[in-house]
């Protein structure tokens, strides 16, 4: 059993989403009045993947044969741009509402799992000293 | 992708926002102004108004054909001033015949700015630059929040 766990490794990867759609949301903001500019947004394809990968346990006869699962690919997030609406009359759709809600609720969700890390990391320095 | 990326993000459309706001009080400042630039027949020319062209940072062509060839989609890395751009629309024609400007018919060429758009454009301005400062300390809380993993 591995000292840090599953727990660890699925915050880590949440907060790595978390970090990328900051990212996605500042640039929406910062390019709200660029004619033509589509909104982009992060997609957590990561969970699927490894949703989907897991059925596949296939058996490679060969050391070159193209492996069934993908290993643990870091930033297997997809960023995709709405191309479809138009919210505004020069062709942009960015909405401004939608990206300030998004942000504040995308800072709780990176704070509550910076606190989760906090949290699995003081438990096992309580294991450490011994529950002293 | 660097810890700073958002920032940076940030900070290039408050740059830009900014020189918006400097564009609109440009153009205010010259809304009266006839003699801004001499044209070919060496008259005066009033000063016409400027706006700002936006453009994603990363829409040039080294950029989409280095995304093409990683095959990957990128988060984008802010906004920028791609030109200062002159209106044409024509000179707005007053009649005073006392101005030392007027034509033999007594008109004087006015610039071609509108002071309440020049106002509804800095507001504009003013409520994207509140935006992105928002956005500018989201991701400085979050941040200041990520020192403390480990803590």
């Amino acid at each position: 059993m591995s000292l840090f766990g599953n727990t660890i490794t699925s915050l880590e990867r949440s907060i790595d989403y978390a970090s990328v759609k900051n990212q996605t949301i500042s640039n929406n903001i910062a390019n709200v009045d660029t004619p033509n500019y589509k909104a982009k947004s992060v997609v957590f394809s990561e969970v699927l993947d490894e949703q989907i990968n897991k059925q596949f346990i296939a058996k490679r006869t060969h050391p070159k044969h193209i492996p069934f699962s993908s290993s643990a690919e870091q930033h297997s997030f997809q960023i995709v741009s709405n191309n479809n609406t138009t919210y505004s009359n020069n062709g942009n759709n960015v909405d401004i509402d939608k990206e300030m809600t998004e942000l504040a609720k995308n800072q709780i969700y990176y704070e509550s799992l910076v606190d989760r890390l906090n949290g699995k990391f003081s438990s096992l320095q309580t294991v450490i000293k011994g529950g002293r | 992708m660097g810890i700073f990326n958002s920032i940076n993000t940030s900070a290039s459309a408050l740059t830009a926002q900014r020189l918006r706001m400097d564009t609109v009080s440009s153009n205010l400042a010259n809304a009266e102004t006839t003699r801004a630039t001499i044209n070919e027949n060496g008259e005066y020319e009033p000063y016409r108004r400027k706006m700002v062209v936006f453009q994603p940072k990363d829409a040039s062509f080294n950029s989409f054909l280095q995304r093409a060839r990683a095959g990957s989609s990128s988060v984008g890395n802010g906004v920028r001033v791609k030109e200062i751009v002159e209106d044409d629309e024509p000179f707005k024609l007053v009649y005073n015949p006392n101005h030392p400007d007027a034509n033999e018919e007594g008109y004087v060429q006015l610039p071609n700015v509108d002071p309440l758009q020049e106002m509804v454009d800095l507001m504009s301005a003013t409520r994207s630059y509140e935006a992105n400062v928002t956005a500018l300390n989201a991701t400085k809380g979050m941040l200041l929040k990520a020192l403390e993993i480990g803590k």
